[in-house]
């Protein structure tokens, strides 16, 4: 597609973004290979070597049960970039979804559908993303789904925004008058052109969604031990942060590189995707 | 654009003033754990939970009752060596099996000048036992017929039949002595506290403080020796450490895993006591496989409860029984127990002869509150997977870990109990039959007689024998695994003095002083 | 100006009756209830049922609703099941509170974010540039509660500073509330920091570009001149969105941070409540946020209006 190779393009001579992309691609990468490469299950108890510091058998240390610091923060990639793209994906579905057909119908489907974006909306994100969980029940799915919601109401304004942007723009009432189907008109025209702030939410949604789950970790409602995400080895680390710091400031350190290498590229993709700063 | 310029010029201003507030904090705002300025001994408490209703008889959590416990007082009291000793009774005779009779402490008033008498105490034991006020100490006193006031310094207690337990529930904190009037007047006692005790309630600001401050008339004289107590809802561990290192509060809880950081530092003490509770696994005795009693012995035979004392508590934990030591001479010594023998071949054994040579799958629930469940659940997690269990743990939120518990809805269930008063708790109100907390679905027909008869059978030294058979066939049958019942500890200032804490009264500051 | 007002504060209605819905039915929705969570393993069949019957949660639940949201109408937030405190006067006096975290750190992040976002923009694609951007994204990266923590165990290690302990309000010890407020402050206003320097940047170089600003350096203005006088005011519209959000999400975002430095806020409040169940709190609380939170909204609206005379509200 034309579109994406276009992006491509300029991101090459946009060094900001290219770390950004090329941080991205490492977190990807541990991610799905990493653990196949650690060294050690991270879920094993070497009970003889608990809270030992980094060494050439644990590369990043072990924690209160002498678990492999370094596989736990690989295991960690995993589990956190899973979070990440399952919730993204459930709010930016459901706000794609919502957001054009509101858009594109506006009248008394936008108004219901905005004004339970609005109810939403106004509720603050941690407290609404804990509710759910609590209803739900805490484990990784029901985290993923309540992170989801909590971003749907984002992602409908900025399409619906978009959409209708779109549409007050000539070659769509022309493509109407010319008696083309709505729905076909939707598909062909509309989303291609809303994409472009759709990728840049999606970007900054992912770390955003990173920092809930850690957020949620904090209030004991994150994923389910011993299963590593970055936020909960972060949190769980906090007891230990002074006996034993490198429980503590590798997971940090990775949720830290990675929100960031997120962020650059959504902000390189902002710049580049926005037609009025094409210079 | 000048607007915007005002704005951001004032702005500033404030933000440099804050800056430099805060700067010369640094040196001044330290204070190190000195009496007031006024000389005042008030001691600073950072305490990790708010309390929940100050209310004596409806309100069980423990950051309530280390509040009321220095407001209010009962008739009799525990020392530490779980001995009754009068408190607002001086002395209490039993005439017969079932009657009862308290002479009252004179001259003893409540904090708002009211006089302490008898039609006090039947007030209150009364108060407890009507239904609408829902106290978690009614059941306590079910077997209580009649309330008599003889005279004002005396009342009489007649139970329906024998009953073992009753002085010492009597001297529990739940059954504390309140003034009616307070009560009318505020139509329940959960925002204000007027008793009889050493320290006079104050102010409640929630999330924030409670002070007590000394009640001048108490009738013990020279106690408390000091002015207040204020104690400070801390609720983040990091946050309590920080505060007793710089001297912002003169005492705090810890968790095990601090402990070792205050033993540092040289202006700190720890002071630990052996706690009243144990931590322990339930199982849901109705479900399979755990209504077999081998496959609930495998485990037992399989968890290595040192192990649970070294990681979870950093080895300030020892084995427990149904009754923990803290309960001195009703406890066992559960280390000689063939059941606390770890024995990984015995227990698959056990397993095969159950039907599941294979190991199963399960489930542990736990409570995403207490680090010390989360952390023991992992580890069993680990420990039961070398005899093929594979359990995945279930971390629940606080509430819905109590509704699980209530129905009964988990397989195996991390917990912590509280032992109270009376081996009775221990062993009647978790494991007979129609005991309230016996959420398990465990019954025997042998533990429940023994309940009984160690309910009604007064004679000390025979319940001590009858208890010491109940807990054997408790930890044979194992309807819980009863694990490791860890030490508590307390961070102070060097310069906070006379404070001991021990198991049944971990916070008597009567004698304490700040030197 | 004034009709379009009254049309968005009556649009307001029917959100804060969908809020008051939705925060009751899914605190009916939490497995767990105030009894248990209450009575805890004291709980008996006897004080379960009378406690069910004295809250009245044994009535239809839409009869509790109703009861609920009539008290609520007329200003009466009912009392907490859990200590029988009236609700109203204890969200207003932790409001204040939330607020002035809110305020305080929000201020500091466009302390910090506004002139770094200019300086970004005036020198897009310089080194200087990619240090701000770097500086200001490493602020959102970490997690508000592992960079607190590490404050306060840094603090009291190295400077044996802890912030005073047991809260007062503004009014009562200005100096000693300013003191508490100033560490949980920067933790949330550093966080805040990036997503409004990004804002900055963007708007700031957007207007740059534009055909009025060419004209004027045509004119000979000096570029001091250019960007403070003309672009920074052109550029305040959008920054003022992304900072009416942003108070938005600090008044009940500030959850963990208050919990960490021992603050009774709001979100304290919201987050004991939920954990005992104590509905009725959580309720009036939520409700009370999102109240505040669209009229937020609202105002900043219609500030827009007010700052840049071209939009007009039919």
């Amino acid at each position: 597609m034309g579109f994406m190779k276009e992006i491509i393009n300029r991101l090459k001579q946009d060094k900001v973004g290219l770390v950004g992309v090329i941080g991205v691609a490492l977190v990807i990468f541990i991610g799905f290979i990493g653990p196949f490469l650690s060294p050690h299950d991270p879920t094993e108890m070497y009970k003889s070597h608990t809270l030992e510091g980094p060494s050439a058998a644990h590369w990043f240390g072990t924690d209160e049960f002498g678990r492999d610091i370094f596989s736990r923060v690989i295991e960690g990639a995993k589990v956190s970039l899973y979070v990440g793209l399952i919730s993204v994906g459930i709010g930016a579905t459901l706000g794609f979804v919502f957001g054009l057909v509101s858009g594109f119908f506006q009248g008394w489907v936008d108004h219901l559908i905005m004004r339970i974006m609005d109810i939403l909306f106004a509720f603050p994100d941690i407290l609404l993303a804990l509710t759910i969980v609590a209803v739900l029940g805490p484990n990784l799915r029901n985290t993923m789904i309540a992170i989801g919601i909590v971003f749907t109401p984002v992602f409908t304004r900025t399409v619906r925004a978009a959409v209708i942007s779109v549409k007050e723009m000539e070659f769509i009432t022309s493509a109407a008058a010319i008696g083309v189907k709505t729905h076909k008109v939707i598909l062909r025209h509309v989303s291609p052109n809303i994409l472009a702030p759709f990728i840049v939410q999606i970007t900054l949604a992912l770390s955003g969604a990173i920092l809930t789950e850690a957020a949620l970790s904090f209030l004991g409602l994150g994923i389910q031990p011993p299963d590593p995400s970055w936020g909960s080895m972060l949190n769980a680390s906090r007891q230990y942060m002074e006996i034993a710091p490198w429980i503590a400031i590798f997971p940090a350190l990775f949720i830290i590189v990675t929100i960031f290498c997120f962020n650059l590229l959504g902000d390189s993709l902002r710049d580049l995707l926005d037609p009025k700063l094409k210079s | 654009m000048k607007k915007w310029f005002g704005f951001c010029v004032v702005m500033a201003a404030l933000s440099i003033a804050l800056v430099a507030c805060s700067g010369d904090d640094a040196s001044s705002g330290e204070s190190d754990g000195e009496a007031t300025p006024s000389g005042e001994q008030i001691l600073k408490i950072g305490n990790d939970q708010e309390p929940a209703g100050l209310d004596p008889h409806t309100v069980p959590a423990h950051s309530s009752v280390r509040i009321y416990e220095k407001v209010y007082e009962s008739l009799l009291t525990l020392d530490e060596n779980m001995e009754l000793q009068p408190e607002l009774a001086k002395e209490w005779d039993q005439p017969d099996d079932k009657t009862y009779t308290f002479t009252l402490r004179e001259g003893v008033t409540f904090h708002n000048g009211n006089e302490m008498t008898a039609e006090d105490v039947k007030y209150s034991f009364e108060r407890i036992m009507a239904e609408e006020t829902a106290s978690i100490a009614k059941s306590y006193f079910d077997k209580v017929e009649s309330i008599e006031v003889v005279s004002p310094t005396k009342v009489k207690f007649t139970l329906s039949e024998t009953y073992a337990p009753f002085l010492s529930y009597v001297a529990s904190t739940n059954a504390a002595i309140v003034d009616q009037e307070v009560v009318e007047e505020n139509g329940d006692l959960m925002q204000t506290a007027v008793g009889t005790g050493p320290f006079k309630f104050e102010e409640w600001e929630a999330d924030n403080h409670v002070k007590l401050t000394k009640f001048e008339d108490y009738y013990q004289d020279d106690i408390p020796k000091l002015d207040g107590i204020t104690y400070l809802t801390m609720k983040d561990e990091s946050a309590r450490l920080a505060a007793i290192r710089t001297g912002e509060v003169h005492m705090t809880t810890l968790a095990s895993q601090s402990i070792p950081l205050a033993e540092k530092n040289e202006d700190l003490t720890v002071k630990d006591y052996q706690s009243t509770e144990y931590s322990y696994v339930g199982f849901n005795v109705n479900k399979e496989p755990f209504n077999d009693k081998k496959v609930r012995q495998a485990i037992s035979l399989a968890v290595d409860r040192q192990e649970v004392s070294d990681i979870v508590w950093k080895g300030d934990a020892v084995p427990s029984g149904p009754i923990p030591e803290s309960m001195g001479k009703w406890s066992i010594d559960v280390t000689e127990e063939e059941m606390y023998q770890q024995d990984m071949d015995r227990a698959k054994e056990l397993l095969a002869e159950a039907g599941y040579e294979d190991g199963f799958d399960t489930e542990i629930t736990t409570a995403s509150t207490y680090p010390d469940m989360v952390d023991t659940a992992q580890l069993l997690q680990e420990q039961l997977e070398a005899i093929g269990i594979n359990a995945e743990i279930r971390q629940l939120e606080w509430g819905e870990y109590i509704d699980t518990w209530t129905n009964g809805s988990h397989e195996m269930l991390v917990g912590r109990n509280s032992s109270g008063n009376d081996p009775d708790r221990s062993i009647g109100f978790f494991f007979s039959t129609d005991g309230s907390a016996n959420v398990w679905g465990f019954s025997d027909e042998r533990v429940d007689q023994l309940a009984e008869k160690g309910r009604t059978t007064i004679d000390t030294e025979k319940r001590r024998e009858i208890y010491n058979e109940a807990q054997e066939r408790l930890v044979d049958l194992s309807p819980n695994l009863f694990l490791v019942s860890p030490k508590k500890y307390f961070v102070l200032q060097n310069n906070v003095a006379n404070y001991t804490p021990t198991a049944n009264e971990p916070e008597n500051f009567d004698e304490t002083i700040i030197e | 100006m004034i009709a379009y007002t009254i049309r968005r504060l009556l649009m307001l209605i029917p959100v804060l009756f969908g809020i008051s819905v939705f925060i009751f039915l899914i605190m009916k929705l939490i497995p767990g209830d105030v009894v248990s969570t209450m009575l805890g393993t004291e709980a008996t069949e006897e004080s379960r049922q009378q406690l069910t019957e004295q809250f009245g949660l044994d009535q239809p639940f839409y009869q509790q609703y109703f009861s609920w949201i009539s008290g609520v109408l007329v200003g009466d937030f009912g009392v907490s099941l859990r200590t029988g405190k009236p609700i109203l006067p204890d969200i207003l006096s932790r409001f204040s509170l939330t607020l002035e975290l809110t305020l305080l750190s929000a201020f500091l992040s466009w302390l910090i974010a506004i002139p770094l976002g200019i300086i970004a923009a005036v020198k897009r694609n310089t080194g200087t540039d990619f240090g701000v951007r770097v500086i200001s994204l490493l602020g959102v990266s970490v997690p508000n509660f592992a960079l607190a923590t590490l404050l306060l165990l840094v603090l009291s290690l190295t400077f044996s500073y802890y912030p005073p302990a047991g809260y007062v309000s503004l009014l009562e010890d200005p100096l000693k509330n300013l003191q508490m407020m100033v560490l949980p402050a920067i933790v949330l206003g550093t966080a805040m920091a990036g997503a409004v320097m990004r804002m900055t940047r963007s708007t700031v170089l957007e207007v740059l570009r534009q055909d009025f600003i060419r004209t004027i350096r045509a004119k000979g203005a000096s570029e001091r001149v250019v960007i403070f006088n003309h672009a920074l005011k052109n550029a305040m519209i959008p920054i003022l969105t992304i900072i009416g959000m942003q108070i938005g999400v600090l008044l009940g975002g500030t959850v963990i941070i208050e919990q960490i430095f021992s603050l009774p806020g709001l979100g304290q409040m919201v987050l004991t409540a939920i954990n005992q169940r104590d509905f009725p709190v959580v309720q009036g609380a939520v409700l009370f946020i999102a109240f505040v939170f669209v009229l937020i909204n609202l105002l900043v609206d219609l500030l827009y209006s007010y700052l840049d005379p071209r939009i007009t509200y039919k």
